[in-house]
């Protein structure tokens, strides 16, 4: 569709694109509450307070360090892994430029996707003080850099190291690796070194079940995330119009592959974990359709405009037959305690989609092509990079925090619950002082409430 | 101690302790058991929580309460059982009481006395 303008077309085009890059921002900005229903109703209820805590520090305290830190670093570690170079002042140069900042908040609604998926992995036993080192270190440095060596042109691009001696580039559209295998593999590594909960696993190794407190959050926060993932997926399709020589050109065709693949991946995935759960458990069980969900969303965040309708729908339905038993192995043979499952749902999911995305090639036109051997090459030395690289400074940043913390709460606390031996507080209160007639409350044979409990 | 022929223990432990006082109840043969959430007061100190930086006082600790009847086995025995198995030593353990019981009847089966239990 052409249109021809006397206005400036660049102009138009430009304003368009912005405001929809806005828009798709606020979308993203909205999985923040999807993760925190996740998580919350997967934790028990002595520990909600806790996670609601650490997803609001990693969005918060995590747009601060971004700002300040992590996009300048992105960039320094794109110019230092390909033949561009260069300069700390042109790397921070988006700091006090106006017209960086919007593009500035899209690159931070991603990280802070990032830094969110690791307290899944560690609720309900992790010192709060070492999480939000972690969390800052996510946003300054951890993923900063794999965003550098990827989509700021640096080792993996067309344009860095890597890409130039394969002869292409790493493809990962809007970040199923960058963004989350980077933070499955982050939780899982953190999960393993802070060790399992008490009582996940009995003295014979075996896992004993922690019932998450609400699967009714668990369910509505995964529906909130997958709303918040279509900013995620189509707005990375930045361009809406297209200006040239006057005239403008509406991206329909770009914008319905993603956002139609987006689709069919998160119903595949949901479908085959359905299935998987029915047959492995006996009964359809909706936690697993709700991880399912997720892990196909994230199977095709990196394919969403390089693969077939079909090819997504495949790899939907891949991931998604596969959370049940990546989980299980997990768990029973890992013995690593991830609470939510957030390896299988973005660390392992991730780097399936991303890796299998040449097999499904599409052409401009919607056919089928492979995009070749080099391409498939290039996917897996990606994955493998960004996975090294993840896996390595996420220990470092844990061991720097639990050096200086310690990465655990006492046995007591944990036992008592992160909210009320990190925090002061109950997030149910069942019974308080109302109700009770005269002065301080009398605790039967420790004399007044008030003298006992000045501890 | 008591001349009935069944007895009915019936304690009041910490929530976390409750799945090694059930296996210690298998263990000495009492199995049977009814379990309750429940709130109360004793010598565990009062907890102070806040909201908006005004803090009140909880005196009243979440607890298990558990009730086992038994006939053939001694009450004491599983008294012992309970108050081994969610011993911590710390204010808050809970308490133990057993209760005469003068009749029992099992539903499906319509057995009554020592044979109900």
């Amino acid at each position: 569709m052409t249109v021809p303008l006397q206005l400036d077309a660049g102009a138009i085009a430009s304003g368009v694109n912005n405001v929809w890059v806005l828009v798709v921002c606020f979308l993203i900005f909205f999985m923040q509450p999807g993760f925190a229903l996740l998580e919350a109703g997967q934790v028990r209820a002595k520990n909600v307070g806790n996670v609601l805590m650490k997803n609001m520090t990693d969005w918060t305290l995590g747009v601060l360090v971004f700002f300040i830190v992590g996009a300048g670093f992105s960039s320094i570690v794109g110019g230092l892994t390909s033949p561009g170079g260069f300069s700390v002042a042109g790397a921070f140069a988006y700091i006090n430029d106006p017209t960086a900042y919007i593009g500035w908040f899209f690159g931070a609604v991603f990280a802070m996707t990032a830094a969110t998926i690791v307290s899944g992995a560690v609720a309900g036993r992790m010192n709060f003080n070492a999480y939000v080192f972690v969390a800052a270190a996510m946003t300054a440095i951890i993923y900063p850099a794999v965003t550098g060596m990827t989509w700021a042109g640096g080792l993996l691009s067309g344009s860095g190291y890597i890409g130039q001696a394969l002869g292409v580039g790493y493809l990962d559209f809007a970040g199923a690796t960058v963004v989350h295998m980077v933070g499955g593999l982050a939780g899982l590594v953190g999960a393993k070194m802070v060790g399992p909960r008490k009582g996940r696993f009995d003295g014979n190794g075996n896992s004993q079940p922690i019932p998450g407190h609400s699967m009714l959050l668990a369910v509505l926060g995964t529906l909130f995330l997958a709303f918040g993932w279509y900013g995620f997926n189509v707005g990375t399709q930045a361009t809406v119009l297209s200006a040239s020589d006057g005239s403008l050109t509406f991206m329909g065709g770009a914008l319905g592959q993603v956002v139609l693949n987006t689709t069919l991946g998160m119903g595949a995935g949901a479908v085959a974990a359905m299935i998987v759960s029915a047959s492995w458990q006996g009964k359809p069980d909706p936690l697993w359709a709700a991880n399912g969900l997720l892990a196909g969303l994230v199977a095709v965040t990196g394919a969403v405009p390089h693969v077939t309708w079909w090819g997504a729908l495949i790899l939907g339905a891949l991931v998604g037959a596969l959370v049940l038993p990546t989980f299980r192995w997990v768990v029973d043979s890992l013995k690593i305690d991830d609470v939510c499952g957030v390896f299988v749902v973005h660390g392992s999911s991730g780097a399936i989609g991303t890796i299998l995305i040449p097999v499904f090639g599409v052409t401009a036109t919607g056919g089928y092509t492979f995009l070749g051997v080099d391409q498939l090459l290039m996917q897996v030395v990606g994955v493998i990079v960004i996975g090294v690289w993840t896996v390595i400074a996420t220990m470092v940043a844990f061991k720097i925090a639990g050096a200086i913390w310690g990465l655990r709460v006492s046995e007591e606390e944990e036992e008592l619950g992160l909210d009320e031996s990190e925090h002061g507080v109950s997030v149910y209160p069942e019974f308080v002082a109302g109700g009770s007639r005269e002065g301080p409350t009398v605790s039967a044979d420790g004399g007044l409430a008030e003298e006992v409990s000045d501890d | 101690m008591t001349d009935s022929e069944i007895q009915m223990v019936v304690a009041v432990v910490r929530p976390d302790k409750l799945g090694e006082v059930k296996q210690a109840l298998a263990e000495t043969g009492a199995p049977s058991l009814t379990v309750t959430n429940v709130s109360g007061r004793g010598s565990q100190p009062a907890k102070k929580g806040q909201w908006r930086g005004e803090q009140y006082t909880v005196d009243l600790h979440q607890k298990v309460k558990i009730e086992c009847v038994v006939a053939d086995i001694p009450a004491e025995d599983v008294v012992d059982a309970i108050s081994e198995a969610a011993h911590t030593g710390e204010p808050g353990d809970g308490k133990i009481f057993v209760l005469d019981v003068e009749e029992a009847y099992q539903v499906r089966t319509g057995k009554e006395g020592t044979e109900a239990v």
